[in-house]
């Protein structure tokens, strides 16, 4: 059983002023949403305002969170895509040609499902324990064989795979249901 | 990165946990790894800044400005970074996340990052295998911040003693833009920065 405080209660207690309850949110978001920003806005510097933005307008609009007409990851992700999205608009360089050929890139409602995968599969990295966390970072994106994460992290090979193991299963009781 | 079979023990697994952890892993490949959250990103923003946002004709980028306000105070104070010893155990660290570097050979780097103090100061701790030892005793190496993949920021220097070397750092910079880190090579009388070893 999963003792962790919801994001629905954490939204509802920020919107009552709750500070400690905004600085959970952000620590399980700030990742998201940056990440978020930077495949919409392709530059650091505006992911980090994007960001910055988005929990303003969090503290500022939590009281407007229903949790009867949802639960608060989609709210979240609603609030981070606005602000992205005003962010984008701000932009003042324009191409300054149009590609002859036809764009190869995912259209607007893959790019918006792979948003969301993300977004969800980054949140719930953020309740993973760090050992669990690490090894799933070194294993899926270090480039590195399991033998080689053992070496790396001076543990038995069968302890990395225990804890990969355990992460995999830990991520699918947070995602849950909802990809 | 491994196939699903090899990074997990699966003996015991019935079929459905497999599919439940297959899909897992599924995800987590087309999620791709997390961003570095910049260190400017590390701590949510106040009230004050947080409310701020509602005037527009008040400084937009006040928390950013805020914060290299307070790093340049800090490098003042400070004098840029430093190295402050190297220690084989990690209990006193905090770590706030994990950053593994890597290069063309055998070496590896994980670079541990710490939350900021209260003056702006971000701990970091960088432990180093398989980097050859340099035997000449002005060659070192040097951990430096990137920015559009180019170091920018050196976070302080280096010796390799064995195999494995472990060395905490601790540096004052705003890290607003900072993409990554690089671990160069510096050898006696040569320009800095060296060529690069490791990287982010």
């Amino acid at each position: 059983m999963r003792l962790v405080t919801s994001d629905d209660e954490l939204i509802q207690r920020a919107a009552t002023g709750d500070r400690s309850a905004f600085e959970d949110l952000y620590r399980r978001y700030a990742r998201p949403v940056f990440g978020l920003a930077l495949r919409r806005l392709g530059d650091r510097g505006r992911a980090e305002d994007a960001v910055q933005e988005t929990f303003a307008s969090i503290w500022r609009s939590a009281g407007s969170y229903k949790p009867d007409r949802g639960p608060g990851a989609p709210w979240l992700y609603a609030v981070a895509r606005n602000a992205i999205v005003d962010r984008a608009r701000a932009r003042t360089d324009i191409p300054a040609e149009i590609p002859d050929e036809p764009s190869h890139d995912a259209g607007p409602a893959d790019q918006a499902e792979q948003g969301y995968v993300a977004w969800r599969i980054h949140r719930a990295l953020e309740e993973l324990p760090e050992r669990e966390r690490e090894v799933i970072g070194l294993a899926y994106w270090s480039g590195l064989s399991q033998s080689e994460v053992a070496e790396f992290l001076g543990i038995p090979l069968g302890t990395v795979k225990t804890r990969t193991r355990a992460a995999l299963s830990r991520l699918g009781e947070i995602i849950g249901d909802d990809l | 990165m491994s196939d699903f079979k090899d990074l997990i023990d699966a003996d015991g697994l019935d079929p459905e946990e497999e599919a439940r952890l297959r899909h897992v892993h599924e995800l987590l490949v087309q999620a791709g790894p997390p961003p570095d959250l910049p260190p400017a990103l590390e701590q949510a923003p106040d009230e004050q800044e947080a409310e701020i946002v509602q005037f527009p004709l008040l400084p937009h980028r006040r928390w950013a400005v805020a914060a290299v306000a307070a790093a340049t105070l800090a490098l003042l104070a400070f004098g840029g970074g430093y190295l402050t010893g190297h220690s084989k155990g990690q209990s006193s660290f905090n770590t706030s996340r994990v950053v593994p570097m890597h290069g063309s050979g055998e070496a590896l780097a994980l670079l541990r990052v710490s939350k900021a103090d209260s003056a702006g100061n971000w701990p970091m701790q960088l432990e180093v295998t398989g980097l050859p030892e340099q035997p000449d005793p002005g060659a070192y190496y040097e951990l430096w911040l990137t920015k559009n993949k180019q170091p920018v920021e050196q976070c302080g220097t280096f010796r390799v003693h064995s195999k494995t070397t472990r060395v905490r750092f601790t540096v004052p910079y705003s890290f607003k833009g900072i993409d990554g880190w690089v671990i160069t090579k510096q050898t006696n009388g040569a320009a800095t920065p060296g060529p690069v070893v490791l990287s982010t």
